[in-house]
C-alpha cells in the first residue's frame, strides 16, 4: 500500500509568522512515481468559496518507490491562523504524489500567539481595540 | 462553532452531488446521448443545475468525450470578447457545457447556439425557463431532498426536527443553496461567541432544536 507522510522536528506543528519550518517527507510507494510535491499553503473554510494562496512548493522528480527528504519552508508574516462564525484562515503541508490520488496534509498554526486566533475570544490580544471583535473585523454595525 | 467545524461549509456543501429526484443519473446521461448532446437543464435557483452541469461534465470525460465549460454570470459575462475567443478555440469533438444561458439575451442566444452547434459536438445548457433546447431534465426540490442533504453533512450529535426543515425550505420557496446558507448560519451561532445579534429570535429557537 502506498504511503506518504510529513514530519515536522521536534513534532512541532505551532509557528510564529516568519518561522521556518523543518521536517521531512517520507514515501514508500508500489510504484515509482514522476515526482513528489510537497506545498505550504494556505486556505479558507466557511460560507464564501473557499480561497487559497500557495506560499512555496518544493518538488522532488524521480524520488523512487521509498525514500525521505528533508525541507525547510520559511514562513511569510502572515495571514494567522484564525477561526471566526463566518470564515477561518488554516494552514497546512500537504505532500501529492504525481499520477496518484495518494495525498497526505498536516495541519499547521501559524500565529504570534502560538494558537489560533478566535474571534470572539478576547484574550488573543491584550493590545487589542476595544469594542465587540466581530464588529470590528467583519464591518457590522448593530 | 468555528466556520472551519461547521458542517454546511462551502466546501462540504461542494462534495454533496446533484440528487435527481424521480430519475437515475445514468438515466440522465442515456437521454442526453439520446438527445445528441443538445439538451437544457432546465430549473429554479438552487435546485442543482450547475452542480447536475458539472457532474455531466466529469462523466463525459470518464467517457473519453472532450467538454467546454462556461460559467456566466455578473462577474463572468459572456461578452464578445469571450464569446470570440470560446468560437476561435472551439474544436469539433468537444461539447460545449453552458451554465446560465439565461444571461444571452435572444438574438444572441440564436446566433451563438447556431454557431455552436455547427462547430461543436454537442451544447448542455442550464436554465430557469425551457425553450432554448430540448429540455433534458426539469430539476426540482423536495423538503424530504434537503432533509437527505442535511443528513449527510449533519454529524450524529447534531439533530434537526423535520418542521425546522420544512421551515427553512419554505422560506426559500425549494432554494436547497440558500437552504443550506441558513443552515451554516444557525450552526455558526451554537457558541459562546459575541454578537447575538447575529440571527434572528425563530432562528435561535430552530438552534435549541438543533442541539440533540
Amino acid at each position: 500500500m502506498d504511503k506518504l507522510s510529513i514530519h515536522f522536528r521536534g513534532d512541532q506543528t505551532t509557528f510564529a509568522p516568519s518561522q521556518m519550518v523543518h521536517g521531512a517527507i517520507q514515501w514508500s510507494l508500489q510504484t515509482n512515481p514522476r515526482s513528489l510535491e510537497l506545498s505550504l499553503f494556505w486556505y479558507t473554510a466557511g460560507k464564501g468559496t473557499r480561497d487559497v494562496g500557495v506560499v512555496e512548493t518544493l518538488t522532488v522528480d524521480h524520488p523512487g518507490a521509498s525514500g525521505a527528504k528533508d525541507f525547510t519552508f520559511t514562513l511569510p508574516k502572515g495571514p494567522f491562523s484564525f477561526s471566526g462564525r463566518l470564515i477561518s484562515v488554516i494552514w497546512a503541508l500537504e505532500l501529492t504524489c504525481a499520477g496518484s490520488d495518494e495525498t497526505v496534509r498536516r495541519e499547521i498554526i501559524v500565529s504570534p500567539t502560538g494558537r489560533e486566533i478566535v474571534l470572539g475570544d478576547e484574550s488573543w490580544a491584550e493590545d487589542r481595540p476595544r469594542g465587540n471583535p466581530s464588529e470590528r473585523i467583519l464591518g457590522r454595525h448593530s | 462553532m468555528k466556520a472551519r467545524h461547521n458542517p454546511f461549509s462551502a466546501d462540504r456543501v461542494e462534495t454533496i452531488r446533484y440528487r435527481p429526484v424521480g430519475a437515475t443519473f445514468a438515466g440522465i446521461l442515456a437521454r442526453l446521448e439520446a438527445m445528441n448532446y443538445r439538451a437544457a437543464i432546465v430549473g429554479p435557483q438552487g435546485a442543482g443545475k450547475t452542480t447536475l452541469l458539472e457532474d455531466i461534465q466529469c462523466a463525459l470525460e470518464r467517457r473519453g468525450l472532450r467538454t467546454r465549460m462556461v460559467f456566466i454570470n455578473d462577474s463572468s459575462p459572456l461578452d464578445r470578447p469571450t464569446r470570440r475567443q470560446l468560437m476561435s478555440q472551439l474544436t469539433s469533438d468537444e461539447i460545449v457545457l453552458v451554465d446560465g444561458a439565461d444571461a444571452i439575451g435572444s438574438a444572441m442566444w440564436t446566433l451563438l447556439k447556431h454557431r455552436i452547434l455547427r462547430q461543436a459536438a454537442g451544447l448542455v445548457i442550464t436554465t430557469h425557463r425551457p425553450g432554448r433546447l430540448p429540455t433534458l431534465i426539469d430539476c426540482v426540490t423536495t423538503p424530504g431532498l434537503l432533509g437527505v442533504i442535511v443528513g449527510e453533512l449533519l454529524p450524529q450529535e447534531y439533530d434537526l426536527e423535520g418542521p425546522t426543515l420544512d421551515r427553512i425550505y419554505h422560506r426559500y420557496q425549494g432554494n436547497i443553496r440558500n437552504c443550506l446558507r441558513e443552515l451554516y448560519d444557525l450552526c455558526a451561532s451554537d457558541s459562546s461567541y459575541v454578537g447575538s445579534d447575529y440571527l434572528a429570535d425563530d432562528d435561535w429557537s430552530s438552534m435549541s432544536k438543533l442541539r440533540r
